[in-house]
């Protein structure tokens, strides 16, 4: 990991998203953007709702053209990286297919990748036995908790053992007790597995808990208001939920956060007065 | 528990049934009504029994043109919902004219078309059945095709799939269950639309065309026996299309 740390998985260069330029609809989803992210890293993305952290992810799996600014992924054009499936991404639904199996489910990046049978399926029961269902193999999705279901859709954006992995709230939609369990795994499967990881969530303490460094984002227009270091070591376990620098960080992540939320208020009350 | 809950779910509709016959008959001698009125249900079955010869023949007359709209109509209709998937403007151009269609009962068509070929033919009403069948299974399939959740297609652009490869591995698989509530629809509907389409006229050997004669013929519990060889005939396409959808369905839920 520390041989690869001055390779920069993304760049994001003064970068701007405009919807619906000049139409009575526009919204400004992101400002003037400037974002790296190291190779090996964890970068959570967090800010109020609406804050284009989403879109920013979109923008660095080019699901979206930047409106102004360009990104690099793995040295290349953001558009080349998709072609090249240089990363796997996974959303806050786990989105499997239900007419396929978990193991088909997990097969069918690498079925598009053109790669044959053998190897498809013993790449998917090696990601099977990474995300512990090896069991559930020839099950259907719909038979799967929720957790269980996240699990696969993690397996299936690492089949291709892909060096980036983009996360929007993957554990959204899950209880805490799963929440925390499958934080847990993922700092383990990256470990493993040694990929650059850039995750969007709501949770403070789940973005403090995961990451080297986190993005603390302004609401609409979104702006990167702080990029916060967060100095836990490299591993974490149960005792790091406990440890003195969790909480420190956790309150630094919150005050930049409430930053934010002061300068809203402060603009709606000005809005306010003005009404009146 | 479940054998249980099973039983009942039989035995309700049966006892129903049953009931329902028995007041029939009992309505039918109780009031002495006329056999040009009302037939009983013992006299029906009797028919039936006395008929069944003519009653199968007539079955696989109207059964053989419903299938064959049936099969035709929906090759058409899976053919014709790739092609609007794939190209929106002509969906745009075609949908409403499919909408009133379907709004008119167009099986009065039958009568222009027997116009158009001779009188023993049976190509109107395969035709009609073909064309009812085809809206049918046009406007779901097209469906399946096109309502495919968001993030199916943006994890598949993940992949950087063709749109080929999609169509292959998000649209086709998810419009599956949609073809075959089309065909649940579509194989009584076909059943329905062959008889009608022999009240139009034509050579006079289906169900439909012997229901009609039998009644113009003050035949009444004789035509009522070929209404109960069209019912037969109506619930075996359904049955089929029932067991063709659960050997498919491979244990998906939703």
């Amino acid at each position: 990991m520390s041989a690869a740390a001055n390779i920069s998985a993304v760049e994001v260069f003064a970068t701007s998203k405009i919807f619906n330029q000049e139409s009575d609809k526009q919204v400004d989803a992101l400002l003037d953007v400037n974002l790296t992210i190291q190779s090996g890293e964890f970068v959570s993305l967090i800010g109020p709702s609406g804050c284009g952290k989403s879109t920013l992810l979109r923008l660095i799996a080019n699901l979206l053209e930047p409106t102004q600014g360009s990104i690099r992924v793995n040295n290349k054009t953001a558009a080349q990286a998709r072609l090249d499936q240089d990363y796997g991404m996974a959303f806050q639904q786990a989105g499997l297919f239900d007419w396929r199996t978990v193991r088909k489910n997990i097969e069918l990046p690498l079925e598009l990748k053109g790669w044959d049978k053998d190897k498809r399926e013993a790449r998917a029961i090696e990601m099977l036995g990474l995300v512990k269902l090896e069991e559930f193999g020839n099950m259907y999705p719909w038979q799967l908790s929720g957790g269980m279901q996240q699990r696969v859709a993690i397996a299936r954006a690492l089949a291709a053992h892909p060096p980036l992995l983009l996360m929007d709230e993957p554990f959204g939609a899950l209880d805490e007790m799963t929440r925390e369990y499958m934080q847990g795994e993922l700092l383990r499967i990256c470990a493993e597995t040694s990929t650059t990881v850039v995750f969007v969530t709501h949770s403070i303490p789940e973005a403090v808990y995961l990451s080297n460094r986190v993005v603390v984002m302004s609401p609409r227009p979104g702006r990167i208001l702080e990029v916060i270091d967060v100095n836990l070591g490299s591993k974490r376990n149960e005792q790091t939920r406990a440890a003195d620098g969790f909480f420190r960080s956790i309150t630094t992540v919150r005050e930049a956060l409430r930053g934010t939320h002061a300068e809203h208020v402060a603009a709606n009350a000005i809005r306010g007065a003005e009404d009146r | 528990m479940t054998i249980l809950s099973r039983a009942k779910n039989i035995a309700a509709p049966l006892i129903f049934g049953v009931v329902f016959l028995a007041l029939w008959e009992s309505v039918v001698v109780g009031f002495d009504l006329k056999p040009y009125f009302l037939a009983a249900p013992s006299k029906i079955v009797e028919q039936f029994f006395k008929n069944t010869t003519r009653i199968w023949e007539a079955t696989v007359v109207s059964g053989t043109n419903a299938l064959v709209g049936l099969i035709v109509g929906t090759i058409l209709g899976i053919a014709m919902s790739f092609v609007l998937s794939r190209f929106r403007f002509l969906s745009q151009l075609v949908t409403p004219l499919a909408i009133s269609l379907n709004a008119i009962p167009i099986f009065v068509l039958v009568a222009v078309l027997n116009n158009m070929y001779s009188i023993t033919s049976e190509i109107p009403r395969r035709f009609m059945v073909t064309l009812v069948v085809y809206f049918i299974v046009l406007v779901n399939v097209a469906r399946g095709l096109t309502q495919v959740r968001s993030i199916h297609v943006e994890l598949m652009r993940s992949y950087a799939a063709s749109d080929l490869a999609i169509l292959r591995k998000v649209r086709v698989p998810n419009a599956i269950p949609y073809l075959f509530t089309a065909l649940k629809v579509a194989a009584p509907a076909s059943v329905i639309t062959a008889f009608v389409s022999e009240y139009f006229g034509g050579s006079q050997n289906g169900l439909g065309s012997r229901i009609t004669s039998n009644i113009a013929n003050s035949k009444n519990a004789a035509a009522w026996a070929y209404v109960l060889g069209a019912c037969l005939l109506g619930l075996a396409f359904y049955t089929v299309s029932i067991i063709l959808e659960s050997l498919t369905r491979r244990g998906q839920s939703k």
